[in-house]
């Protein structure tokens, strides 16, 4: 029997991939006018991902705190100024939500309900707005491919072989704007992280860009089949440890970028996807 | 795109700080264009273009810009130019402690003076390597020179200025029908192409037919489109293509030409609407640039306005009776400051351009407003006539006869100051024409030129006053293509050359 935690962690999970689905078909985010997300990204991104996580554990709470609230808050007007359009309405559910995020979790606790409910809905919000600024910056599948392929081993190292992650996520799980999709406690809490949603999310969003609908479709089944089979196997098995998602989740963006490449040849540029399956223009911002 | 958000910021320091460019940066700017373009379609102008234009500045924050800037031009051209030396002496003037207005009571440098001594404007401790020269179709060329440094940076510029409003891309082939003589801008301008990965080839000013022939040659270039797609001329050069190509039934559909960039005299609308008769809708740009300010430019906007970027060089509209600042709407002579950090060997304080343009203040509504506007360039100053009705310049003659389809291209003629007005000769088709006479006319007073005598002719030679055109810098060719060449006349250069029509 699966725990309502099991459920919720996996809708949550699931409304981020298919929100940024729909929102990546249906809004433009402002890009950079110049530069194209490459592989020299990636492996920017590979470093700080690296990194990170020894700053995270080093700086004091409040601090990490305030530098989640930034990112969130510019993250936030990010995805809701091709929705609303007004500068004033954007900042007004900007700060709502981060003022929300920030008393439900001073008011209510860190492990209330009602936190989690605030928490995992703004961190949803957030993937689904920096996965579709990816993607609609002209990141390649290839390149979520390589970051995924690199992140199976990371994932694997500072998760299962070093306590990197578990202390992290515990030291962080008790702030504002805490980097983890969870539900319940105790022994039926479960968690993702913000870093496997985010990859979960972005890849059917490259793969759709850049070898049609298919094969975004098939990425999302994946990816969403695999996190919840495996969340499923840890809860049936009674198994509380903490699984590197990417370790799996990483091999499988690479087969599935591998078919198909070899199914249908180099992968689109964004032109050449727009040309193919125009978007709506009445309902992206720059239109 | 972080390593390009980096390039990005050291660019803007640059132009911000005027501290010299850094060559990675604008390398990286480039790829980092070449790629979006290549990801995205295209660049969006607008905001590409103001991402790498530099910060947009009210009117104080400008004249501080300048102040600063002028100051540390001036500065290097007290202590390391003989010209300069000797002229802040003779004016017991201190240039680190310039005020604004001082600037305007320093006397304007003249184009004579550049001409007879260029060595004197060229500082002590710098390294030129580049020297270039006028084509002197106005007068004696003048010298030039450029450090390696300045070099790098124009072409990498003009190759980021090209991208980035979606002039030029990597399958386009691009012919330079400029002068040969004109090192710099051939120069930066081919560099600029090929740092974009464009097919350029510089075919000189050589007969039109020839040059007609090279731009509807087919080519099977991988990777690049099949004919010329870009051309860079002068404007009279381009009005011998017109008429030449209309002669010999060349239309539209001969040539792949997608862009004309026209330079170094004045564009006429009526030469750009005939232009279009020969090679279809093709865009046509006629920005400003001169040797001697290289590389301050006026760009020319959606509303025919010049704009000029504050960063790269101060522009002052003198009225060249008075010797002060141009009123608006008055016309002036374009006085221009090259600032650093675009120039640092040949320093320039308020060269006299001699060029005639009228001031312009706001609001403007074109796409380039947030930079300082003027009107269309009227012409060189030496050339314009002042009679008792005020001024007529060469725009306004030019406009009128290369309006006139009784006036071939590009248009041959004269003007000067007689008793009420003007007298104006040009060379028309059929001018003994009472009917050609009529319509010449009727079109100089549209353009409120007082035509007081007007003399039609039917060859160039019989011109009294002829107004120089750069098309007559010609250069000889190998030969001119037979029939199997795109259909032109089987002609031997020198039949060619002893032909008017051509």
């Amino acid at each position: 029997m699966l725990a309502a935690s099991f459920y919720v962690v996996v809708a949550f999970t699931a409304i981020a991939v298919l929100l940024g689905w729909v929102y990546f078909r249906n809004y433009q985010l402002a890009r950079p006018s110049i530069g194209v997300l490459n592989l020299g990204d990636v492996a920017f991104m590979i470093c700080v991902i690296i990194l990170i996580p020894y700053l995270y554990l080093a700086l004091p709470l409040w601090l990490v705190a305030a530098i989640f609230a930034t990112a969130m808050l510019s993250i936030l007007y990010l995805v809701a100024e091709p929705l609303l359009r007004a500068r004033w309405a954007n900042w007004l559910v900007a700060l709502s939500l981060i003022g929300a995020d920030l008393w439900t979790n001073l008011y209510f606790g860190a492990t209330s309900t009602t936190f989690f409910l605030v928490n995992n809905t703004v961190l949803v919000l957030a993937v689904v707005g920096v996965t579709s600024l990816w993607a609609q910056s002209g990141m390649k599948a290839r390149d979520v491919a390589v970051l995924g392929g690199v992140l199976a081993l990371y994932d694997l190292i500072a998760t299962s072989l070093l306590p990197l992650m578990i202390d992290l996520i515990t030291r962080l799980a008790s702030i504002p704007f805490a980097p983890v999709v969870s539900w319940g406690v105790g022994p039926e809490r479960f968690v993702i992280g913000i870093g496997d949603l985010l990859l979960a999310t972005v890849f059917p969003l490259a793969m759709r860009k850049a070898f049609g609908r298919s094969a975004g479709i098939a990425a999302t089944a994946i990816n969403l089949g695999a996190i919840a089979a495996t969340m499923a196997f840890l809860q049936l098995a009674k198994l509380e440890v903490a699984v590197p998602l990417m370790t799996g989740l990483g091999p499988l963006m690479v087969v599935q970028y591998a078919y198909w490449v070899r199914r249908r040849g180099p992968e689109r540029t964004t032109w050449e996807y727009l040309r193919a399956e125009p978007l709506d223009r009445r309902r992206t911002a720059s239109g | 795109m972080f390593k390009t958000a980096v390039a990005q910021l050291r660019f803007a320091a640059s132009v911000g700080l005027g501290s010299p460019f850094a060559q990675w940066s604008l390398d990286h700017l480039i790829d980092a264009i070449t790629e979006t373009r290549r990801e995205f379609g295209a660049i969006d102008v607008e905001d590409g273009g103001s991402q790498l234009g530099g910060p947009v500045f009210d009117e104080e924050t400008r004249r501080e810009l300048h102040l600063r800037r002028f100051r540390t031009q001036a500065v290097r051209a007290a202590q390391e130019t003989s010209y300069y030396a000797h002229l802040f002496e003779r004016l017991a003037l201190e240039p680190d402690r310039l005020r604004f207005e001082d600037i305007a009571r320093l006397p304007t440098t003249p184009k004579e003076a550049l001409r007879e001594d260029p060595g004197a404007f060229v500082r002590r401790t710098m390294m030129p390597c580049f020297g270039t020269t006028t084509t002197g179709t106005t007068n004696k060329p003048t010298s030039v020179y450029f450090s390696a440094y300045e070099m790098r940076t124009y072409i990498a510029l003009s190759a980021i200025g090209n991208l980035s409003t979606n002039r030029i891309d990597e399958s386009d082939i691009v012919q330079l029908s400029t002068s040969s003589r004109a090192t710099l801008g051939n120069t930066c301008f081919a560099g600029a192409c090929a740092r974009i990965g464009a097919l350029v080839h510089l075919a000189g000013l050589v007969e039109p037919l020839r040059t007609l022939a090279l731009l509807a040659e087919e080519r099977s270039i991988p990777g690049k489109k099949p004919k010329v797609s870009f051309m860079t001329t002068y404007a009279s050069y381009l009005g011998e293509l017109v008429e030449c190509g209309l002669q010999h039934a060349y239309g539209p559909d001969d040539f792949g030409l997608e862009r004309i960039a026209v330079g170094g005299e004045l564009v006429s609308e009526g030469l750009k609407e005939r232009a279009r008769q020969l090679f279809g809708l093709v865009e046509v740009y006629d920005d400003y640039g001169m040797t001697e300010i290289w590389p301050f430019q006026g760009q020319s906007c959606s509303e025919g306005h010049l704009h000029f970027d504050p960063t790269s060089g101060m522009l002052e509209v003198i009225d060249p009776e008075t010797g002060t600042p141009a009123r608006s709407g008055q016309a002036g002579t374009l006085v221009a400051t090259p600032l650093p950090p675009y120039r640092e060997v040949t320093i320039l304080l308020r060269y006299d351009t001699q060029d005639v343009a009228r001031q312009i203040d706001g609001p403007l509504t074109c796409n380039l407003r947030n930079l300082q506007a003027t009107s269309p360039l009227l012409g060189k100053l030496r050339l314009a006539t002042r009679h008792e009705s005020g001024w007529t310049f060469a725009r306004d003659v030019l406009e009128a006869l290369e309006g006139a389809e009784e006036v071939p291209l590009p248009a041959r003629y004269g003007f000067w100051a007689v008793p009420g007005g003007v007298a104006v000769e040009v060379v028309a088709r059929r001018s003994a024409e009472p009917r050609v006479r009529r319509a010449i006319e009727t079109r100089l007073g549209e353009q409120g030129v007082p035509v007081r005598e007007l003399n039609l002719v039917e060859h160039r030679g019989e011109l009294r006053r002829p107004v120089p055109l750069r098309c007559d810098l010609k250069e000889t060719a190998f030969g001119v293509p037979d029939d199997s060449g795109g259909g032109v006349s089987r002609l031997t250069l020198e039949e060619a050359a002893g032909r008017e029509d051509l």
